[in-house]
């Protein structure tokens, strides 16, 4: 199967307080298949968004990025490329569909503006099949809703129709669930599914939800103070994490089945993006540190998993 | 009490709590609380989950005296909080501690981590050195180092934050504390520090929770009891264990899916191309709505009553079949039962669930299906909507150049078409797997066939139709489309109407479509074992159901008839069944007793037996499609049941 998107080496700097850098990414590295997913999964200013950020060529100025990103049969592709293609070959959803759309124009009018930009011939037929196939059984009636007449859900659809009209090969999908109901957003998760297995683009998932990314993806990577620090298959990873910090994730996560009071607790914060981080950022939360841990960790093949650690071994 | 098993002393009695919103354009208002009640006891944990809007939020706040029900009151420690001045139970409000959802909100920005936990101590009156003391103390035990005394919330991360929240809510020594979604704007991996500190000062302090959240996973982990609230109201109250284990509110079986990464019980590496095959069927054949898209059919207001007398003799008898004799629940394990339903004389006398299965559970048809829609053009054709002696393509003319410009809507009920199609089951290049493909029952990624309808406007004929029986299940998702485009009306809407409230079915009944919302009409079906069994009951009963003519009584006795003479039979039909044929969309045995049924692949049977006047509705979840020893099985089964 023909691999969409290869990242590799990704590294981003900020030039912040006069020339001080900060490098809030540290080496990205994968890869995703046509018709697959690769879910990010990490906790907050770990760097997942801004990875979806540098990939679409979206940084700021003031970013500095190292590394190559190749995509489809475009070769390693620069910014200025990404931004022809933007839009079209690789589409994105966000957390907050009310923000996303503009609260002054119909549904309609903005999805008949992207439809437009792209040149799609007979617009009305398009559309109306678009959100058809998002489930949304009353396309005239949503195009001539404003966002705020619709639910979250259904905005979140139309975002999900409006990002699929140009038939992308890469849908990035960035907290699309994060803001709905749990069981709104597991229909969501589903729907994105089912359009995946009908039209075969590949996507790459960002969520700090465990179990959302679990359920969506086929492989998963561990992102962690800007490094991917495990990448593997889900079941895999799932059922054997091997990174100190994805067990730690894993065990975190409450149910009725845990004791009261046991649950995995990593202690201390997740380094600010501001810290500069020598050796393995973890090495202050971990409970396995030693002191090579000061200096950059390997990356260990374990099984069909990548982890970037001094102690776990093959 | 609801649901659990608790008998400490009850510190906070909620009584038929109401509250109504006023609404601008609505005399009545909107009932975010409705009539709860609820005891909270010493030590526990009382966890409500639900989802935005369900009213949990404001349900704690009037409990907790912040907001004043429109109805019902609260009492604590024996004392009634509801209808008194803030000043008269402030001494009462001290045994209340409020933990909310972001932590940096609620402490003042301007305030040092000291004066936000001593501000309640202070306006307890309490002197400065206890003050100082009891800081400290409280510092200590939520796991912050004092030199954070003098810091600001905006210097604090999320957790350190919560944690100041929480010694602040436990500054006053209170008895209950409120946990409003406390962790729910945290990491996960904070979360868990947070959660374990909790339930560490819960046990320590001899505190009593009201947790709430739309997280079911923090709410199982730290409750004794849960609450799931819907529409304000509690629609399930039990231990966690009862809740969780045994879910009875299909809101509370959702919720349950969703936070298990899948469903309850799912297959964990659910798959789009293999869900039909064992041990993954036993689940996807219950569960189609949840990954395939589905239309309802909807039941009768006045369902057909089946009277119930369990013939328990029934239970022994034995069956001889493939050279091994079988008792009768050896027989249905054997064949992968999920459910069996037998009425004989218009009672049930056998019921039987398993896998999983329950009466209100629905599953997949499979091609039984096809009976069905069989029934549906015998009503049709009464009534004159269709003439079944003109070619399908008079009716879809898009199909002219296809196998259906010829094929007439007779040929296609008793299939009789000659087609070019494969229906190997398994075979990757078949016709019938295309079929699957274009119907979104399987993966699609090859650009073609996208949609029942394109896919069945490819079909060619093979030679002269009304000669040879050849069972083809593209015939039938043809007649779906057919009957949807002249009626122009949903093949949903067409069963639900006709066939499905005439008959008296009791519950709904679901069935898939493709991806342009045209129904699956060769095995999209699912519905429950009474309704499939009530729907085998027209065919006894010469198409009659709560005393009116449902099916046209002739055409029921010309299925009982079986096909004509003069069509050839295939090999394997003969084999199994004598003499037998396929008429209307049903399967004739031509046995002693003049016996019907119909078939879906991996073990759907309805079996109709106008001699004893039995039927029999069985569903399975066999390993593969379809071999001739579990078919022998199944009819040395039947015959067994209905000879009882």
């Amino acid at each position: 199967m023909s691999t969409v998107l290869r990242v590799s080496n990704l590294e981003v700097d900020f030039v912040i307080n006069d020339g001080v850098m900060n490098s809030p990414l540290r080496g990205v590295n994968f890869e995703i298949k046509a018709g697959k997913t690769l879910g990010i999964v990490g906790e907050t200013g770990c760097g997942k968004t801004l990875t979806a950020t540098a990939i679409m060529g979206l940084l700021p100025s003031s970013a500095v990025q190292r590394g190559q990103i190749e995509f489809a049969d475009h070769g390693v592709i620069s910014n200025q490329q990404m931004a022809a293609i933007r839009g079209s070959e690789i589409t994105m959803i966000f957390q907050n569909p009310q923000s996303a759309f503009n609260p002054i124009f119909t549904i309609g009018a903005q999805l008949t503006m992207v439809a437009q930009r792209r040149g799609i011939a007979d617009i009305a037929t398009v559309l109306t099949a678009r959100l058809e196939s998002v489930g949304l059984r009353d396309p005239q009636r949503v195009l001539e809703s404003y966002p705020h007449e619709l639910s979250g859900g259904m905005l979140q659809r139309c975002m999900i129709a409006m990002a699929l009209l140009s038939s992308p090969k890469l849908l990035i999908a960035d907290e699309p669930t994060t803001a709905l109901d749990a069981t709104i957003g597991d229909q969501v998760l589903q729907l994105i599914a089912s359009l995946q297995k009908r039209e075969g683009f590949a996507m790459l998932f960002i969520s700090h939800d465990v179990t959302a990314v679990a359920k969506t993806s086929d492989e998963i990577a561990v992102i962690y103070a800007g490094r991917v620090v495990e990448i593997g298959p889900t079941a895999d990873v799932m059922d054997s994490p091997q990174h100190p910090y994805t067990r730690g994730l894993l065990g975190a996560i409450p149910s009725a089945d845990k004791a009261r009071g046991t649950l995995v607790a990593i202690p201390g914060n997740v380094p600010s993006v501001l810290t500069h981080v020598k050796g393995c950022a973890f090495a202050d939360r971990c409970s396995l540190r030693i002191d090579t841990c000061d200096q950059e960790p390997p990356i260990v093949r374990i099984g069909n998993q990548s982890v970037a650690c001094w102690v776990v071994k093959s | 009490m609801l649901g659990g098993e608790i008998v400490s002393e009850v510190v906070m009695q909620i009584s038929n709590l109401t509250k109504v919103f006023p609404l601008r354009d609505s005399k009545k208002g909107f009932t975010a609380v409705d009539a709860i009640s609820i005891d909270l006891h010493k030590g526990e944990v009382l966890g409500v989950v639900g989802e935005s809007g369900s009213g949990k939020s404001t349900l704690a706040r009037c409990a907790f005296g912040i907001t004043e029900p429109t109805e019902g009151s609260t009492t604590i420690l024996g004392e009634s909080l509801i209808g008194k001045s803030r000043k008269s139970t402030r001494a009462l409000r001290a045994n209340l501690g409020f933990v909310f959802q972001d932590p940096a909100g609620s402490i003042n920005p301007r305030m040092s981590v000291h004066n936000a936990i001593a501000e309640p101590l202070m306006l307890a009156g309490m002197d400065s050195a206890s003050i100082d003391k009891r800081v400290n103390f409280l510092m200590d035990r939520v796991g912050l180092a004092t030199s954070q005394l003098s810091r600001k919330s905006h210097e604090l991360s999320g957790g350190q934050c919560q944690r100041v929240a929480i010694a602040r809510a436990l500054a006053t020594n209170p008895k209950i504390v409120l946990l409003d979604e406390p962790t729910s704007s945290l990491d996960l991996s904070v979360q868990a520090q947070i959660l374990n500190l909790l339930e560490e000062l819960r046990r320590d302090f001899d505190l009593t929770y009201f947790l709430i959240s739309h997280n079911l996973d923090v709410v199982s982990h730290l409750s004794d009891r849960v609450a799931v609230m819907k529409d304000g109201v509690f629609v399930e109250v039990g231990t966690t264990r009862q809740v969780i284990d045994l879910p009875k509110h299909p809101f509370t079986r959702e919720l349950i899916r969703v936070y298990s990464g899948g469903h309850a019980d799912a297959p964990i590496h659910f798959d789009l191309d293999t869900w039909q095959d064992g041990p993954m069927n036993r689940w996807a054949f219950q569960n189609v709505s949840t990954f395939l898209p589905t239309q309802i059919i909807h039941p009768s207001a006045k369902p057909l009553t089946l009277d119930v007398a369990i013939d328990a003799q029934l239970e022994a008898i034995t069956i001889d079949v493939a050279g091994s004799r079988y008792l009768l629940p050896e027989l249905l394990a054997d064949l992968d039962t999920d459910a069996m339903v037998v009425v004989r004389n218009n009672t049930i006398v056998y019921e039987k669930y398993s896998n999983e299965m329950t009466a209100d559970s629905v599953h997949l048809l499979q091609s039984v299906s096809k009976s069905i829609l069989g029934a549906l053009f015998a009503i049709m054709a009464d009534k004159g909507v269709v003439d079944i002696n003109k070619a399908i393509a008079f009716y879809l003319p898009e199909l002219n150049g296809s196998v259906y410009e010829k094929a007439t809507i007779a040929q296609a009920l008793d299939m009789t078409v000659a087609i070019n199609f494969s229906e190997d089951y398994l075979d990757p290049q078949s016709e019938m797997t295309r079929l699957d493909r274009a119907a979104g029952w399987r993966t699609n990624t090859t650009g073609q066939d996208l949609g029942l309808r394109s896919f069945l406007k490819t079909l060619t004929a093979s030679g002269e139709h009304g000669k040879a029986y050849q069972y083809c299940s593209a015939n039938t998702d043809v007649l779906a489309w057919l009957i949807s485009e002249v009626t122009q009306r949903s093949y949903q809407d067409l069963l639900t109407q006709y066939l499905w409230q005439p008959m008296g079915a009791h519950d709904d009944a679901t069935v898939i479509v493709d991806g342009e919302g045209l129904s699956v009409g060769n095995g999209g079906i699912s519905c429950t074992t009474r309704d499939l069994a009530r729907f085998g009951l027209l065919m006894v009963n010469g198409g009659r159901a709560n005393g009116q003519q449902v099916v046209p009584a002739a055409w029921v006795e010309a299925t009982f008839d079986g096909a004509s003479a003069d069509v050839e039979s295939a090999d394997y039909l003969q084999a199994l069944h004598p003499g037998g044929s396929y008429k209307n969309k049903w399967w004739i045995t031509a046995g002693s007793s003049r016996e019907i049924f119909g078939v879906g692949i991996y073990g759907q049977y309805v079996w109709v037996d106008p001699t004893s006047k039995t039927v029999i509705a069985k569903f399975s979840s066999l390993p593969i499609p379809v071999d001739g020893l579990h078919s022998r099985k199944h009819m040395a089964l039947f015959r067994a049941i209905c000879a009882q």
